[in-house]
């Protein structure tokens, strides 16, 4: 465990030597990405053997009196602040290994190896293979630092890192005028999110005097923090998270953030970086506990994501914007899920969904592939041209829509359980309309485009290689069997809830009610989803119509957009447009152009004695030695 | 009676007309010629002072004559140095007008 | 009427018409060949001062040598303007400036303690005490002196002599 810190370095020197050798002299610019992930697949599947076997009983690690886990802190000196003898405050560098940071490290390893193998048929012929490996590199690596930092600068320099790495890979057909608005779009919704975390982490210096994680939750459990401050700080730090989790009214930037390549939407905008707003408010939990009102606004905010977003992508025509609506919605579903206590609920899903997006945004990726169209209307069929595609992209729709024994029925099944023992009747019935959204939304994406009417011709689909399909049959593995680790986890005696929980451990049980209720809903939904979609009975038809005004509301995502787009040019701009005034009058005319036009036209008067006669000079001259003589006379003799 | 004052006037007229020529010329060589005029000036300023010095102070009975000898030093090679600048300037721009070296200006 | 003094104005008269000659002459051999006249009489009143070595120090040097290099000058960079040099434009500044010179420290001379002070006679210099002061008090001076002649020398060479290979 004490190699943990090799694995970020291996991928950034991986980035490194690919942003060197790339495009130009190295053809199979993949190999040293793929092979600095396994390299980190080998270190983590060690680490976590060593941490699962030891029984928590290892140098380096203590059983943290605020979460209840045991973590293991490894840390070197970083920097002093302050004046040498004088109250000096030490930072160091150092990762943290618990469950939390083993867990978003696992998934983020994993999914990266099968997302980077699956480009390597995907990303066959583009002409910048070779940087799209070398972000993917580097966003890997800032990924684990994300997740394995123990002190809040260095995860703010991670959350930053992938930031760029969103960034570069949206824009990454920059040719296409979409895309490159969709990076700076992304780029700036969450820089508004960052600026609030970035906030946090100050205000978090200036009352604890520590960047360190576990120096603040001792430090709020030592009850020495007031509660506003609590607040304020929670507060800040989930801005941030909303932001990188693209939650309500931050989540606009997600579904444009799909013009990126689709392995990147599978891996950056799916599985991991989205879910590093939700593991930023996971890691700092003892900080939102502690304050009621803010776990109220998480789960509410949480809940009208999930809500919003799960309408969206009932009426989406765009596959890909469709996935990344069902992305928001459930990310929505794990902030609530951690507003409503569900610690390990959230963090399950969060595992669960990272598995199955993967393996839908794959999925969408081969569609993409062979028939290069994403609009569902215009597919139908498709199961007949891509039958292995079809099987999987089904396996991941039925376990986000909730089917048991896939993982997403445990993991949902379980925030809904801690939403209905925490949180009142209006949340519950709210969940339950959210199950029966998703389910209707997975079961409409998967009858429109594979089992629908086939209306056009699939004659010149492209094959797929088996180098991509080969990565999704193993998420599909993981998908079937990785909800089982809520029943029993390996190399444990029990569950998954008792190796990563808050506080105290709490192993899964199923609650027959209230999974018999979810069952129903979403086999309800699924049933609606056959009348709508394969019948096409009458009534949903007039349905349709009536609630015309509704849908069209719907259709245009709220017109959040359009609003932003307002506050954009009547709001924000005249404001930079007057800040910009001043800085280009009083700043850049006055402060700095204005001594240098002083000097100028002072030297361009003066400039008119320098004529380069020579007999000019020396009258000067003479004339000095006249006034001098004279200046002697005067005041020596007179 | 011959006094100082008499080489100090004749000193300071031929002083004067030395610098009106370099004043006033636009020869390089003229200048040059002018220049040694004023030299001479300052020559006899020396020696004339040194010839009628009167008992002790700072400078002892030949300084005067001394400082001429190194003038006239320093007057021969600065004539030689001047004159193959000129050359030099001569030779790249075919004449020795000073109006004309102005190279430098803006 | 003193002897010295008539001898003294005489020469001094010569000296400062050629001196005026020299500066205010349209041909330029003429002013050489003023400029050397006015030399001469330099020499005369070194005489005068009693100072026949530097009399004939200025006549060596300044009438032989640098005169003569003047005029080689004016020979090397002969061109059709010599007969008829014009002055500057700004000559008549050129003059009252000479005069305000002159003016100054004529002033500056009358008000002088050192003239005041002055012997009225003047005291011979030998060649043997000159000779025995240059090569005592003023060895290094001297010395180098010849160090400056020899770097003038060089460096004239080396300025004056042509690029393309020539010697």
């Amino acid at each position: 465990m004490q190699y943990f810190w090799l694995i970020p370095v291996i991928s950034f020197i991986a980035f490194i030597i690919t942003s060197l050798v790339g495009n130009k002299i190295l053809k199979q610019a993949w190999i040293f990405p793929v092979v600095a992930i396994i390299l980190g697949l080998g270190i983590y599947c060690f680490g976590l053997t060593e941490y699962l076997q030891s029984r928590f009983d290892l140098e380096h690690c203590v059983r943290s009196s605020v979460t209840g886990m045991v973590g293991c802190n490894y840390s070197v000196g970083w920097f002093s602040a302050g004046v040498t003898g004088k109250e000096t405050v030490d930072s160091f560098l150092g990762f943290t290994v618990d469950p939390l940071s083993l867990s978003v490290a696992g998934l983020a390893i994993f999914v990266a190896l099968m997302v980077q193998i699956y480009s390597i048929g995907y990303m066959k012929d583009d002409p910048r293979f070779g940087w799209y490996y070398s972000v993917q590199a580097l966003f890997i690596s800032s990924m684990i630092l994300l997740a394995l930092s123990d002190n809040f600068l260095l995860l703010y320099v991670a959350w930053e890192l992938v930031g760029l790495c969103s960034y570069l890979l949206i824009g990454f057909w920059y040719e296409k005028p979409d895309a490159k608005e969709a990076a700076k779009k992304a780029f700036t919704v969450t820089r508004l999110g960052d600026v609030g975390l970035l906030i946090g982490v100050l205000l978090i210096w200036i009352e604890v005097g520590s960047f360190n994680m576990s120096d603040l939750f001792s430090y709020v459990a030592s009850g020495q923090m007031e509660s506003w401050v609590i607040f304020s700080i929670s507060g800040l730090l989930f801005l941030g998270a909303m932001g990188k989790s693209a939650q309500f009214p931050f989540h606009v930037w997600l579904p444009d953030a799909m013009e990126g390549p689709t392995p990147v939407s599978a891996l950056i905008h799916a599985a991991t970086m989205v879910a590093a707003g939700v593991y930023l408010v996971a890691r700092t939990y003892p900080l939102f506990v502690e304050s009621e009102a803010m776990m109220l606004i998480v789960s509410i905010i949480g809940l009208i994501t999930a809500i919003g977003a799960a309408l969206i992508c009932c009426v989406s025509i765009d596959l890909k914007r469709a996935l990344a609506y069902s992305t928001i919605s459930h990310l929505g579903l794990m902030m609530l899920s951690l507003g409503a206590f569900g610690y390990t609920a959230a963090i399950l899903h969060l595992l669960a969904h990272g598995f199955s997006k993967a393996l839908l945004f794959l999925g969408s990726g081969n569609i993409m592939h062979s028939i290069d169209d994403l609009d569902i209307n215009r597919m139908g069929g498709l199961k007949s041209v891509l039958p292995g595609t079809t099987i999987l992209f089904c396996i991941g729709a039925l376990s986000l829509a909730g089917i048991p024994l896939l993982s997403g029925f445990w993991s949902k099944d379980e925030v809904i359980v801690s939403i209905v023992h925490n949180r009142n009747i209006l949340f519950a019935i709210s969940s339950m309309i959210l199950v029966f959204l998703s389910g209707f939304y997975m079961i409409r994406l998967i009858i429109t485009p594979f089992f629908g009417t086939q209306n056009r011709d699939y004659s010149n689909a492209h094959k797929l290689p088996m180098v991509m399909l080969i990565p999704m049959g193993v998420l599909a593995v993981f998908v079937v069997l990785f909800g089982w680790v809520a029943l029993y986890m390996p190399g444990l005696p029990s569950s998954f809830g008792t190796f990563l929980f808050y506080s105290h451990p709490k192993n899964f049980h199923l609650e027959p009610d209230i999974a018999s209720i979810t069952l129903v809903v979403t086999l309800l939904s699924f049933g609606a989803g056959y009348l709508f979609y394969v019948k096409r009975i009458s009534i949903f038809q007039t349905f349709k119509t009536r609630m015309k005004f509704l849908i069209t509301i719907i259709e245009n995502k709220y017109y959040f957009d359009e609003l932003y787009q307002i506050l954009v040019d009547k709001i924000v701009l005249p404001i930079a447009s007057l800040v910009a005034l001043f800085d280009r009058v009083l700043v850049n005319d006055i402060g700095i152009n204005g001594p240098g036009h002083i000097t100028r036209s002072i030297g361009s008067l003066i400039r008119y004695h320098v004529t380069g006669r020579i007999y000019v000079y020396l009258g000067l001259m003479t004339s000095g030695m006249i006034i001098l003589g004279i200046l002697w006379l005067w005041i020596v003799r007179l | 009676m011959l006094e100082l004052i008499h080489f100090n006037i004749l000193s300071v007229l031929l002083f004067s007309v030395g610098l009106y020529g370099v004043l006033a010329r636009k020869s390089a060589i003229l200048i040059i010629m002018a220049i040694e005029l004023m030299l001479n000036a300052v020559n006899i300023n020396f020696i004339a002072a040194a010839a009628f010095k009167h008992g002790g102070g700072l400078f002892t009975n030949f300084d005067g004559h001394i400082l001429t000898i190194f003038i006239i030093t320093i007057a021969a090679a600065e004539v030689g140095l001047a004159l193959a600048l000129i050359l030099r300037i001569f030779r790249n721009k075919s004449t020795v007008n000073v109006d004309q070296f102005d190279m430098m200006k803006l | 009427m003193n002897m010295h003094l008539v001898i003294f104005s005489v020469i001094s008269a010569v000296l400062i018409s050629c001196a005026l000659g020299v500066v205010i002459s349209r041909n330029i051999v003429h002013s050489a060949l003023f400029l050397l006249f006015a030399l001469i009489s330099v020499a005369g009143i070194y005489l005068v001062l009693l100072t026949e070595f530097l009399a004939i120090v200025q006549l060596l040097i300044y009438g032989g040598a640098i005169v003569i290099v003047i005029l080689f000058a004016l020979m090397l960079t002969r061109n059709e303007e010599y007969p008829r040099i014009q002055n500057n434009k700004l000559w008549p500044i050129a003059g009252i400036l000479s005069v305000l010179v002159l003016i100054t420290l004529s002033v500056s001379y009358f008000q002088s303690d050192v003239i005041r002070n002055a012997s009225t006679t003047i005291s011979p210099a030998g060649v043997k005490s000159l000779g025995s002061s240059l090569f005592t008090t003023w060895a290094i001076p001297f010395e180098l002196a010849s160090l400056v002649l020899l770097v003038a020398l060089i460096g004239a060479i080396v300025i004056a002599r042509s690029d393309k290979g020539g010697n």
